[in-house]
C-alpha cells in the first residue's frame, strides 16, 4: 500500500478566549496520498482553515494543539521546532491563504514578495527567480506581468491578488499544496483558468492538493476524495464520486440540498434548518444532532465514531443506514455526476 | 419616456463615470505619469429605489472601483454620482453629507482588511450607530448589535472578540452586520457571500431580502457567482473593461442574453441540468489590460462575432433592444 503523504490523526486544537474555550478541532482525521487531490468541505466556522493552520503550526497566539499527530512523510510535525518547521513551509507544504490581502504585505512590491522566496526555496539566482515569477503570474492570467510585478498589492483587484498568491505558491514547487478557498474571489471564466493551472501543475510536478472550499462544483471537478467537516469533526470521508452519487451522512445530504440552482427565479433559498453549532459548549453527542432529521435519543448522548462502512467509505453517524436521499439532493447529484464522469 | 415620474424612482445615478489611476514611472529626479489604468471608463447607470441591481463581470473589470466611487471612498476622475438627485461630491450642507454617509453603506470584498484589528466586534458593528445615533443609549445599541449577530448566524459572545479570532466566512458576516446596523437606504455589497458555504450563504441572502422588503432597501450586488446574481437581482448589469456592455431585467439578461461577452459569461456557468448544457465558450486571448484599451468595441479582440472592421473602428453605441434592455454591441444576439 502507498504510504500517505500527510496523515492527520485525532487532532485536537483549542482556542482560549475570555468567553471560554473554543473547541475548534475535536479529533480531526485526514489523509492525503501522494499526487492525490483531497477536498475539505464544510460550513463556515467548522474548522477547515484551523486544520490547515495546525498542520503548518501557524495558529494564532491563543490557539493550541492539545493532542494528536500530523504525520508528513511519516514524520510528526507537532513536536517539531520552529526552525524545522520553516524548512517544511513553502518548500514542502505551500499554502494559499483565504485572505488575499492580508497574506500580501501591502507596503512591499509584488516582486519583492516573490523573487527572494523563490530564489531561496528553488536555489536559483535572483534573475532566474524573477523570470519564474513573471512566468507564474502570466500563467494565472495577470496581463503585462513583466511590468506589473513591480507594483504594490493595492493596485490589483481582489481576484488578481488571489491569483498572485496562487502563482507564488506554485512557483515554489511544493510536494503538497494547501489551497484555502483559492477561487472564491474569481469569476467563472478565470476560476476555470486557475483550476486548469492547478490541474496542470499537479500532473507536471506530482503535486498533492488539499483543497479547502465550500464550492461543491469545484470539488466535483478537481478532487479525488472528499472529507466533509462538521463542527470541528469529520462527518464523512469518501471518494468524490461516492460523495456525489451516494452520500451517506445526513449532513452531506443537507449540504447538497442547499446548492442554489440556476432554474429558480428570485426567491428564497433552502437552508439547513437550525444554526451552525457553537464551539464553546458544543452540542453533546453528535454535534449535528440538533439539526438532523434522523436524530434519536442516542445522538445527543453518544459521539458517533468514524467507521469504515464500505471499503474506503468512512461515516460518523449512528443511523447512517436509515438515511435517504431526497429529490432535491437527487437533482444536484444528477448535475454533478456528469462532471465527475468526465474526469475519470 | 415618462422621464419625470421615472426620475422619482431613481435613487442613484452614475453619469459618464470615470476613474483612472495614473501609472507613474520613477525617473532620475521625479516620477512622471506615463499612462492610466482606466479602471472605470464611462459608466452610465440608474439604480431604482428598492431594487437589487446585480453587477457582474470578470476579475479586474472595475466593479469594486465603481462601488468605492459610489460610497465616496475614491473620487471619480470625471463624471458624476447623483444620490437622490444631488451630486455626492458637492453636497451643500453638512446635513446632506451626513445623511449620505449614513444611508449609503458598503460591504467590502476583503472582509479582513476592512475590519479594524484593534476593535472589538461590538464596537465595529456599533460604530455607525455611535456616530449617527449618538443619543441612543448604550444598552439599546448593544441590543441592536446582538440582534444583528444572531441574524447573520453568529453568537452573542462573538461581540467581545477581535476580528482575527474569526474564520473567513465569519468575518464576512461581521462586515455585513456592520453595513446593515445603521439601517441604510443603499448598500453596495461587494461579493458579500463569496466566502460562505451554500447554507450560510442562503441564510445571508434571505436576510438581505427580508430587510429589503421591510425597509425598501436598495442593493447594488457585486458577485461573480451568476447563480447568486440570478437569485437576488431584479436587474443585472454586465461590466467589461471599465464599462457597462449590457443591462436589463434579470429575465432579459438570463434568457435573452444579447452581448457576446455576456453570452460567453453565461456559457461558463455549470448547468444543473445536463440536458440543457450549453457549449462552453472559452474567451480567446489574455484578459485585456485596462491601460491599453482596445480600439472600437473594447471587446473585439476576444469576440466570436467581431467583423474585424466596424468592431475595430467604431465604439458601438448603447442601444435599447426592447424596453429596459440595453446592449453596447454592433451585432447583438437577438
Ligand atoms: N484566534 C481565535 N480565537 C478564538 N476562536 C477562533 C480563533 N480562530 C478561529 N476561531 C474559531 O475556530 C472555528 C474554526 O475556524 P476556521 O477558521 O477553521 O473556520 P473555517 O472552516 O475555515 O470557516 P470559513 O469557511 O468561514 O473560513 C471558528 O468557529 C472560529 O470562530
Ligand atoms: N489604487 C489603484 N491603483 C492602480 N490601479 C488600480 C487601483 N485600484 C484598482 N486598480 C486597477 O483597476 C482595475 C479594476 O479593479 P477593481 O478592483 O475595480 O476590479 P474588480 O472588478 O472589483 O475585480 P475583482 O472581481 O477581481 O474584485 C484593475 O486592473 C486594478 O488593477
Ligand atoms: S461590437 Fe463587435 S466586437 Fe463588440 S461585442 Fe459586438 S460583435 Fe463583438
Ligand atoms: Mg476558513
Ligand atoms: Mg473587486
Amino acid at each position: 500500500m502507498v504510504e500517505p503523504l500527510l496523515e492527520v490523526k485525532d487532532l485536537v486544537t483549542y482556542f482560549f478566549t475570555e468567553s471560554g474555550i473554543v473547541e475548534a478541532l475535536d479529533g480531526i482525521n485526514l489523509t492525503v496520498y501522494p499526487k492525490e487531490s483531497v477536498g475539505v468541505v464544510g460550513e463556515s466556522g467548522c474548522g477547515k482553515t484551523q486544520t490547515a493552520y495546525s498542520i503548518l503550526k501557524i495558529l494564532a497566539q491563543n490557539g493550541k494543539i492539545m493532542s494528536g499527530q500530523v504525520l508528513y512523510k511519516g514524520q510528526d510535525l507537532v513536536p517539531m521546532s520552529e526552525a524545522e518547521m520553516r524548512r517544511i513551509r513553502g518548500k514542502e507544504i505551500a499554502m494559499i491563504f483565504q485572505d488575499p490581502m492580508t497574506s500580501l504585505n501591502p507596503v512591499m512590491k509584488i516582486s519583492d514578495q516573490m523573487i527572494e522566496i523563490i530564489a531561496m526555496h528553488r536555489d536559483v539566482s535572483e534573475e532566474e527567480a524573477r523570470e519564474i515569477a513573471i512566468e507564474a503570474l502570466t500563467a494565472v492570467g495577470i496581463s503585462d506581468a513583466a511590468n506589473r510585478i513591480d507594483e504594490y498589492p493595492h493596485k490589483f483587484s481582489g481576484g488578481m491578488r488571489q491569483r498572485i498568491l496562487i502563482a507564488r505558491a506554485l512557483a515554489l514547487r511544493p510536494s503538497l499544496l494547501i489551497a484555502d478557498e483559492p477561487t472564491t474571489a474569481l469569476d467563472v471564466t478565470i476560476q476555470a483558468q486557475v483550476l486548469e493551472i492547478i490541474k496542470e501543475m499537479k500532473e507536471q510536478f506530482n503535486l498533492a492538493l488539499m483543497l479547502i472550499t465550500h464550492n461543491l462544483g469545484v470539488v466535483a471537478e478537481l478532487t479525488d476524495r472528499v472529507h466533509i467537516f462538521y463542527g470541528g469533526r469529520v462527518a464523512e470521508v469518501a471518494s468524490t464520486y461516492d460523495i456525489f452519487t451516494r452520500p451517506m451522512h445526513p449532513y452531506t445530504i443537507a449540504l447538497l440540498e442547499s446548492i442554489p440552482s440556476l432554474d429558480v427565479e428570485k426567491g428564497r433559498l433552502a437552508t439547513i434548518p437550525g444554526s451552525v453549532p457553537q464551539l464553546i459548549n458544543p452540542p453533546s453527542g453528535c454535534r449535528f444532532h440538533p439539526r438532523c432529521k434522523y436524530a434519536k435519543e442516542k445522538c445527543s448522548k453518544e459521539i458517533p465514531l468514524m467507521e469504515e462502512k464500505e471499503p474506503g467509505r468512512f461515516v460518523a453517524c449512528h443511523y447512517w443506514e436509515e438515511v435517504e436521499i431526497s429529490d432535491i439532493a437527487e437533482e444536484v447529484i444528477g448535475s454533478h455526476k456528469n462532471k465527475i464522469k468526465q474526469k475519470t | 419616456m415618462a422621464s419625470e415620474s421615472e426620475n422619482e424612482n431613481v435613487l442613484l445615478e452614475l453619469r459618464d463615470l470615470r476613474k483612472w489611476f495614473p501609472v507613474k514611472e520613477q525617473g532620475f529626479i521625479a516620477s512622471r505619469q506615463v499612462a492610466n489604468v482606466k479602471a472605470v471608463d464611462g459608466v452610465n447607470l440608474q439604480i431604482y429605489k428598492g431594487e437589487t441591481l446585480g453587477l457582474v463581470g470578470e476579475s479586474g473589470c472595475g466593479k469594486t472601483t465603481t462601488g468605492k466611487v459610489i460610497v465616496k471612498l475614491e473620487p471619480p476622475t470625471t463624471g458624476q454620482v447623483l444620490y437622490r438627485g444631488q451630486d455626492i461630491y458637492s453636497f451643500h450642507t453638512r446635513e446632506d453629507e451626513m445623511y449620505f454617509k449614513r444611508n449609503v453603506q458598503m460591504i467590502f470584498q476583503d472582509p479582513y482588511s476592512s475590519l479594524n484589528p484593534r476593535m472589538l466586534v461590538m464596537d465595529i458593528i456599533g460604530e455607525g450607530l455611535q456616530i449617527h445615533e449618538s443619543h441612543m443609549p448604550r444598552l439599546q445599541r448593544e441590543q441592536i448589535v446582538y440582534d444583528l449577530l444572531e441574524k447573520v448566524g453568529l453568537e452573542d459572545y462573538h461581540a467581545m472578540r477581535y476580528p482575527h479570532e474569526f474564520s473567513g466566512g465569519q468575518r464576512q458576516r461581521i462586515g455585513i452586520a456592520r453595513a446593515l446596523a445603521v439601517n441604510p437606504e443603499l448598500v453596495v455589497a461587494d461579493e458579500p457571500v463569496s466566502a460562505l458555504d451554500v447554507s450560510v450563504q442562503a441564510q445571508i441572502l434571505n436576510l438581505m431580502q427580508d430587510l429589503q422588503k421591510e425597509f425598501n432597501l436598495t442593493y447594488i450586488f457585486v458577485a461573480h457567482d451568476l447563480s447568486v446574481i440570478k437569485h437576488v437581482s431584479d436587474r443585472v448589469a454586465v461590466m467589461y473593461l471599465g464599462t457597462i456592455v449590457e443591462y436589463g431585467t434579470n429575465r432579459q439578461i438570463f434568457t435573452k442574453t444579447a452581448h457576446p461577452y455576456s453570452v460567453a459569461l453565461m456559457s461558463a456557468i455549470p448547468r444543473p441540468d445536463p440536458r440543457r448544457k450549453m457549449k462552453r465558450i472559452v474567451l480567446p486571448g489574455e484578459p485585456p489590460s485596462p491601460i491599453n484599451i482596445p480600439s472600437g468595441c473594447r471587446f473585439h479582440p476576444r469576440c466570436y462575432k467581431s467583423d474585424n472592421d466596424k468592431c475595430i473602428k467604431e465604439d458601438p453605441p448603447m442601444i435599447e433592444l426592447e424596453p429596459g434592455h440595453f446592449v453596447k454591441c454592433h451585432y447583438p444576439e437577438m
